[in-house]
């Protein structure tokens, strides 16, 4: 799922202290799942806001609302016609939820209430880790399913560097030497043979935007 | 309830204006005595901003 956490609320705040009147508009998906933007968030910071606002002697009306998703315009286009009666939205969705809302509202901004990070896998509820950078070219048939585009700090490709210590990272101790899990999934799976494998340098141009697909068999379908 | 007084922290309402009790029904005497002694407290803290805020708001446009 796609991770974020919540910007500092001083600089939430002077985003939208100069605005009369706002939704705090939450996405009950990715964000949800991480404490970050759901409907309760929200309602949260638009309690919050409000306070704040009573304390300048700021006149804004400050409401909030949530929908499923905001990353497809059939879960928000139904109620536009109420969020289009505000003079900012504040959107606790994720970076594709802003776009993609700023693309369909009109002459409305649409502001990030959270800084969007990556996305990851919930090992444990409330922990969350990034296991894949959504390269464009995946090799985790080749690395026992472990990406060292994502995980190994360098993104290297063939093995690990001299920095490797002890299974961790010399970034930090805390980090795990994704070559020394790598190695060790190749072991138990009996593959050992695959760290002699040369991976080509990496063709980065998959891994850069703009990009977009389409599904070729709806495609198909609709003509 | 550490969460929630971080939060009302970060829009500079004391974090000392909220507590949560637990006890029984039947703790009626202990319900009481707590209610008494939060009221002192909120009554030493002084008035939130947020009242006071509203108070000024409303004075100055009675003013």
């Amino acid at each position: 799922m796609i991770t974020g956490e919540q910007k500092p609320f001083e600089e939430i705040w002077n985003m939208v202290k100069d605005f009369k009147k706002v939704l705090v508009f939450g996405c009950n998906t990715c964000v949800a799942i991480c404490h970050a933007g759901g409907s309760k968030e929200a309602e949260i910071l638009a309690s919050l806001l409000r306070m704040r606002a009573a304390q300048e002697g700021a006149a804004i009306e400050i409401n909030h609302a949530a929908v499923e998703r905001h990353c497809e315009p059939e879960f928000f286009q139904p109620g536009m016609d109420n969020v289009r009666t505000y003079d900012l939205i504040l959107s606790t969705a994720c970076g594709v939820g802003v776009n993609l809302l700023s693309e369909h509202i009109g002459d409305i901004p649409v502001f990030p209430a959270i800084n969007t990070e990556f996305f990851g896998a919930v090992p444990r509820s409330g922990e969350f880790t990034e296991l894949c950078a959504g390269c464009g070219n995946c090799i985790l048939h080749l690395t026992g399913g472990i990406c060292p585009i994502a995980r190994c700090s360098k993104s290297l490709l063939n093995g690990p560097c001299g920095g490797t210590n002890n299974g961790s990272c010399e970034v930090s101790p805390d980090i795990k030497c994704a070559w020394v899990q790598i190695y060790d999934r190749l072991k138990q799976l009996n593959r050992l043979d695959l760290m002699n494998e040369i991976v080509d340098a990496k063709d980065w141009s998959k891994a850069q935007g703009p990009r977009n697909f389409k599904v070729k068999l709806l495609e198909e379908i609709k003509k | 309830m550490e969460h929630v007084k971080g939060l009302l922290a970060k829009v500079g309402i004391d974090p000392e204006r909220l507590e949560m009790f637990n006890l029984s029904a039947a703790m009626g005497p202990r319900w009481a005595e707590m209610c008494n002694e939060f009221t002192e407290k909120i009554r030493g803290l002084g008035p939130s901003p947020i009242w006071l805020a509203t108070y000024r708001l409303k004075r100055n446009i009675k003013e």
